[in-house]
């Protein structure tokens, strides 16, 4: 029922002058996340004039427009609010429930675990009292959904940890490099930059998960699936000077 | 035209409107905290809305100039002045080369704007000049300006900006004396932040008390956001809310009961429940806000704020219509 958004019934709700929030759900939820996804694809096919940007979280989709260009448009209603409104909740009817979206992209990211650049796999092997082996073996056979992008750029949250690896995350948050490999709680993921971050750290990938010169800069969106891969060091800095 | 920063200030970086098309790989807007003064600034040269410019956190910078320059200021964060006088602000001025500039202090606000006729010529990251320091996008590797930065301009885009240079250019400083009305963009009350209610509003306890009492800026605020002091509010449902779009001008409010008010290097998602939005037109006050300030808030209607906001643009956009209409 809560997740059941599909219908003429859209939750939408503005998050200021030129950006409307569709409501999906409240739970963390596979369905949940096609739906989203579904809609968002839609949108980008079918925009409305002024929208120049969409943000997929959990359980919203957040569309962005330039009101001084939105007003001018020919959807009815006299408000920005109102026209995106009604171009929504027309473009939902359109959407057949069962219509297929494309499997998101399977992403194998290559990790180094432990050693220098994974601090932490020592301690989560310990707290879970199994050995590091069995940590890395649980982390790299699940494949993980990525829900949304946020945090910082590049930065894709991570749905699918094995309970058995949840791990509370540090009181007190210390620089981390970039590609390092983290679990905080029930979530797992990868730091594009390197910042401050209270992550236990398993980890740490070579591959470049951000790169602002490139066309598309991230290497995840919301959708794609992600699988781990165990490197050696020997491989790490291999890749690392290519 | 070129400057060279003699001294570089307590924070001093490239700002434009701001990096809009990333916002799904997690790329925060950034941009001008108060984009009002850094279109004002560059309306006044003569240049396009998106052109970018040097953003100053209060006084203390100092540059000069290497060679003759059309340059304009706007905000209220500092006042620019040579050794001997203070200069008008939100108004075209020409500069000869080798002058030394000063920013001075101007207890009324925090942030300013200097805007240069064809902009300044940094390169573009990801659709924009604007500096975020977190991930080193813009010039200078995305870190704020230092001593001995050169910043040259792009060439003159404009009809209005090449009259303008024709007309004033000289052996001295030169302005003319007409001057943009900035405050006519703005309220008479500055301490007085108008905003809507945002979605999780009911999710706290007689949350209509943020619109009675008094919040003071923290030393805790920087360009993501401000830290509000004043009395805490507290939570009518334990419900926990799942991270979801945020953007500048959203108000939060942390675990402990505390605001938050995002600014324009904001994450673009956030997990604490949105207690208001600032209006889009009143984000420029916020801007001018400086720790140990106090404001109020007032609630207006998400109708009111667009109708504002439109009605604002448009008023920006006869106010460039009419400069050029002067120059050309």
């Amino acid at each position: 029922m809560m997740n059941n958004a599909v219908g003429s019934n859209l939750t939408i709700y503005p998050i200021s002058e030129g950006a409307v929030s569709i409501e999906f759900g409240n739970i963390i939820d596979e369905g949940i996340s096609q739906q989203i996804n579904r809609f968002n694809l839609l949108l980008s096919e079918k925009s409305f004039a002024g929208m120049y940007q969409t943000v997929p979280a959990y359980t919203s989709l957040t569309i962005f427009y330039h009101p001084a260009v939105t007003i001018k448009s020919g959807l009815p209603g006299n408000y920005c609010f109102d026209k995106v409104c009604n171009y929504l909740r027309q473009l939902n009817s359109e959407v057949s429930p069962a219509s297929t979206i494309p499997e998101g992209e399977l992403v194998y990211i290559p990790v180094y675990y432990g050693g220098k650049t994974g601090p932490d796999l020592d301690f989560v092997a310990t707290y879970h009292q199994i050995t590091t082996e069995e940590v890395i073996r649980l982390h790299s056979s699940a494949v993980y959904k990525v829900y949304m992008m946020g945090f910082i750029p590049g930065f894709a949250y991570l749905g699918g940890l094995n309970d058995l690896l949840e791990t509370p995350r540090k009181t007190t948050p210390v620089k981390v490099p970039a590609g390092s490999v983290g679990i905080a709680g029930k979530q797992t993921g990868v730091y594009p930059l390197a910042v401050p971050g209270g992550w236990q750290i398993i980890g740490q990938s070579p591959v470049e998960l951000f790169n602002a010169a490139k066309e598309q800069p991230a290497l995840l969106k919301a959708g794609d699936r992600v699988k781990f891969e165990a490197i050696s060091l020997n491989d790490f800095e291999n890749y690392r000077r290519r | 035209m070129k400057i060279r920063i003699i001294k570089p200030g307590l924070l001093t970086t490239i700002q434009d409107m701001g990096r809009v098309n990333h916002l799904a790989q997690a790329v925060p807007f950034s941009g001008a905290m108060d984009k009002l003064s850094a279109r004002i600034a560059n309306l006044a040269v003569g240049n396009d809305t998106g052109h970018a410019t040097i953003e100053f956190t209060q006084s203390g910078a100092a540059f000069v100039t290497e060679s003759d320059m059309l340059l304009a200021f706007s905000g209220d964060g500092a006042w620019l002045r040579t050794s001997e006088t203070r200069l008008p602000a939100d108004r075209p001025i020409f500069v000869p080369s080798g002058t030394e500039l000063y920013l001075e202090n101007n207890k009324l606000g925090n942030c300013s704007y200097l805007a240069v006729a064809g902009g300044w010529d940094v390169p573009e990251v990801l659709g924009s000049r604007s500096t975020y320091i977190t991930a080193n996008f813009g010039d200078f590797n995305g870190r704020c300006l230092r001593e001995n930065d050169e910043l040259p301009n792009t060439e003159l885009s404009t009809s209005t900006s090449r009259s303008l240079l024709t007309q004033l250019k000289g052996d001295s400083i030169r302005y003319p004396n007409w001057s943009i009305a900035r405050e006519l963009f703005l309220p008479a009350d500055r301490k007085t932040i108008r905003v809507m209610k945002g979605r999780e509003f009911d999710w706290f306890d007689a949350a209509a008390g943020i619109f009675l009492e008094s919040y003071t800026i923290s030393h805790n605020s920087n360009r993501m956001g401000y830290h509000l002091q004043g009395p805490q509010i507290t939570r009518a449902l334990p419900d926990e809310l799942l991270s979801t779009a945020v953007c500048p001008g959203t108000i939060q409010v942390t675990n402990n009961g505390d605001l938050i008010m995002l600014m324009a290097d904001c994450q673009t998602t956030g997990g604490y429940p949105r207690i208001a939005q600032v209006a889009a037109v009143d984000l420029p006050l916020c801007a001018q806000l400086k720790p140990g300030d106090a404001i109020r808030f007032k609630e207006i209607s998400w109708k009111t704020a667009e109708k504002l906001y439109i009605q604002q643009q448009h008023d920006l956009y006869k106010l460039a219509l009419a400069i050029a209409r002067k120059y050309d």
